[in-house]
């Protein structure tokens, strides 16, 4: 037996992984996470509206989610139903921020490991010099420009409030957006996948994922040549709150589709080694993420390869990168909804009120999966906050009956760079899990 | 010139805010990061052992992320590095980690207060303060904008925050597209409109906080102001005040005035400007 300590580079914030080894195989692992900063205790007793400028600082790379989870969580307190072209303004700027977490995460986070395994692809990967590594930046950076185009910036914007979004667009904004989205398109077919789109609309509709070209090709022949297609794998139980592209819903052993029930969901105190609180659902746990959305959305690709080869490493990371095209067709489709509402106003709430009380929650979709805020108000002032990140449903801490996710999915491995390029497959974000 | 990036206590904000920067792949021909947390091969912890091991110096060290007061290890890279550049206001004065942890600070200051980590008399080895670039986050051109003019041999002129002139000398306000309805008292009655200023009743920091959020726009294409929302003083060491969203008033005046106006003069101007409103100017589009 032999204890390895490792430090994690490439993730959002701090994280450790303890490795116990045993005959040169992973006999248990620990995801540790500590740094807290405290922002549900910085919101108690401010003005309720606070929420929505402090929250989105949890995550610098998320912070839209949260956002829009502590609007939802607000509107549910006061009463209040959003405008309809405030809400799809919303939904289109939190996927755009779905998109460039995944886009960054997948060629700056993930592939890097690979340049450790090969030098060949060293050209591509590398940090700071690698030709996809840079590109990847731009087309980044672009989608953020889309974002920014509604909410004033991003990182870190205000703008959805009650009732709406304090923002005005126009047909200026509109097609701006969709100029964006058509690069984005370009690079995705172009690059990650590396066929024309005819092409990759039959691949998508039969399923077949072996013939995708591209990034995720490579992807895929250096996980292959890894042993990684089929390793990491974890409880095979997936959850998601709904909304953006597809429908509420679980995974176990098939998909149920439906409300989630807040009433079954346990947050567990931290255990001894993680500032992170283990979350349960019916007393279980479960995935969150890009994988369960698109098992739940019935994406076939994904369908297919988890047929397969279940919740492995591969299939996590495919999910996420197929997801940037699914959220790019959702977007597109909102957008024409969105040139038809553009005269309408912005919030159907218009002056907050300052003092109110309530009680609401917030469930929405971040990145790295479900993202729920609870806020209890009273007087107008907050009593109690309370977050609940993807992170700490996949990277949380054992419980008394169960490993976390990320470490049963760590389990059996035989090197350190595949247990920490398992652990970053659930697109590990420590500042969230520890906010 | 070769660029170190630290992480602290951060949301990693900063980090996303400067990979938005435009001409990223220019300057990293330019400017050699030889190691980001988020993005190098290596974990950080190894990486610091490995600098401070070898004694070596380096031209910046950028620090992201509020400090704990007992952080012997950036301490040490602090007085290695030729510059020291607090990025984003955690660095710059402790922000959210500070407001829940008294053992929490920023380089300089924590929140108004002199000292932090680096005590009040800090110089680096080129001979300057720390160099801050406050914000929430930082914006990338002012990050940017600061790394090329060390890299040029041009030290910025701070101001008394330490912060560089060239981003920090002008208001918030200069460049907002609702200065027309700031000059002529036209008030926002509600979010979600383009018309009217923020400032009377929806707690707007634009005339109070220094920054160039609207001169130098975000992402090449927007501001917090222009999109509808306050500008809550993200700049400022009083980031995050209590109800941000609310001005708070006295006989119908706003409790704080544009910085450089007095309350008299404040009286009458906005009197005057209420008389003679454009009509262009009042009731909804």
């Amino acid at each position: 037996m032999r204890l390895e300590n490792l430090e994690l580079p490439r993730v959002e914030g701090e994280a450790r992984l303890e490795l116990l080894w045993k005959d040169g195989v992973v006999e248990d692992a620990r995801v540790c996470i500590t740094s807290i900063r405290g922002v549900e205790k910085v919101l108690m007793g401010r003005h309720y509206m606070d929420a929505l400028v402090i929250t989105p600082r949890v995550c610098g790379i998320c912070g839209h989610a949260h956002l829009m989870a502590s609007v939802t969580a607000i509107e549910k307190a006061l009463g209040v139903e959003p405008a309809q072209k405030g809400q799809l303004v919303r939904r289109i700027t939190q996927s755009l921020e779905i998109l460039q977490n995944h886009i960054k995460w997948f060629y700056l986070f993930l592939m890097p490991d690979f340049v450790l395994l090969e030098k060949s692809v060293r050209e591509f990967y590398e940090p700071f010099r690698g030709r996809r590594w840079q590109d990847a930046i731009k087309v980044a950076s672009k989608i953020a420009k889309g974002i920014a185009l509604f909410s004033g910036q991003w990182p870190h914007s205000s703008y959805a409030v009650p009732g709406g979004i304090t923002s005005e667009p126009s047909a200026k904004e509109v097609t701006t957006l969709r100029q964006i989205l058509s690069e984005l398109r370009d690079f995705f077919l172009k690059y990650t996948v590396g066929m024309e789109e005819g092409e990759f609309i039959s691949c998508l509709r039969e399923g077949s994922w072996r013939r995708l070209g591209g990034d995720a090709g490579l992807f895929l022949e250096l996980s292959h040549r890894e042993g990684l297609l089929e390793a990491g794998r974890s409880y095979d139980r997936f959850i998601s709150g709904g909304s953006l592209y597809f429908p509420c819903g679980y995974f176990m052993k098939r998909v149920v589709h439906g409300k989630l029930r807040v009433e079954q969901l346990q947050e567990l105190e931290s255990s001894s080694y993680s500032g992170a609180k283990p979350v349960r659902y019916r007393g279980m746990p479960f995935e969150t993420g890009p994988l369960s959305r698109q098992l739940i959305a019935g994406n076939p690709i994904t369908k297919s390869m988890h047929r397969e080869l279940r919740d492995s490493f591969a299939v996590r990371v495919m999910a996420r990168v197929l997801e940037v095209w699914s959220l790019t067709e959702a977007i597109e489709e909102w957008t024409q909804r969105l040139k038809e509402v553009l005269h309408e106003r912005s919030t159907s709430l218009g002056r907050f009120p300052s003092k109110f009380s309530g009680r609401g929650y917030g469930v929405v979709e971040a990145a790295r999966g479900t993202l729920i805020h609870s806020v209890s108000v009273k007087e107008g002032t907050v009593q109690e906050y309370s977050i609940i990140t993807p992170s700490q449903w996949n990277l949380g801490p054992r419980c008394e009956n169960f490993l976390g996710v990320a470490e049963r999915a760590i389990l059996g491995l035989k090197s350190p760079l595949h247990a920490q390029m398992v652990l970053r497959s659930f697109d590990l974000c420590s500042v969230c899990t520890t906010h | 010139m070769k660029v170190f990036w630290l992480q602290r206590l951060t949301c990693c904000g900063n980090t996303h805010s400067f990979l938005n920067y435009e001409s990223l792949n220019t300057l990293l021909k330019r400017v050699e990061l030889i190691y980001h947390p988020s993005l190098s091969q290596k974990p950080q912890e190894e990486a610091v052992e490995e600098l401070l091991r070898r004694g070596e110096e380096f031209d910046i060290l950028l620090v992201e992320g509020a400090v704990r007061r007992d952080d012997r290890e950036t301490l040490e890279l602090c007085r290695l590095a030729g510059y020291v550049v607090a990025v984003g206001n955690c660095a710059v004065y402790g922000n959210i980690p500070a407001l829940a942890n008294a053992n929490v600070c920023g380089l300089g200051y924590r929140f108004k207060e002199k000292g932090g980590l680096l005590g009040e008399g800090f110089r680096s080895k080129g001979g300057l303060p720390v160099i801050n670039l406050s914000g929430c986050p930082a914006h990338p051109e002012w990050i940017a904008g600061t790394l090329l003019m060390l890299s040029e041999g041009i030290k910025p002129r701070l101001d008394q925050w330490g912060r560089p002139e060239e981003f920090y000398s002008s208001l918030t306000h200069w460049g907002c597209t609702r200065n027309e309805y700031f000059e002529w008292k036209v008030e926002a009655q509600e979010l979600g409109s383009k018309r009217g200023c923020l400032f009377y009743h929806f707690g707007c920091r634009g005339p109070l906080s220094y920054s160039s959020c609207n001169t130098i726009l975000w992402n090449g294409v927007n501001s917090k102001t222009r999109a509808g929302t306050s500008c809550f003083g993200c700049t400022e060491y009083d980031f995050p005040r209590t109800g941000l969203w609310e001005t708070k008033q006295y006989a119908g005046i706003p409790a704080e005035l544009p910085i450089g106006v007095s309350k008299r003069g404040y009286i009458m101007l906005s009197g005057v400007a209420k008389m003679f409103t454009p009509e262009r100017l009042k009731g909804e589009a």
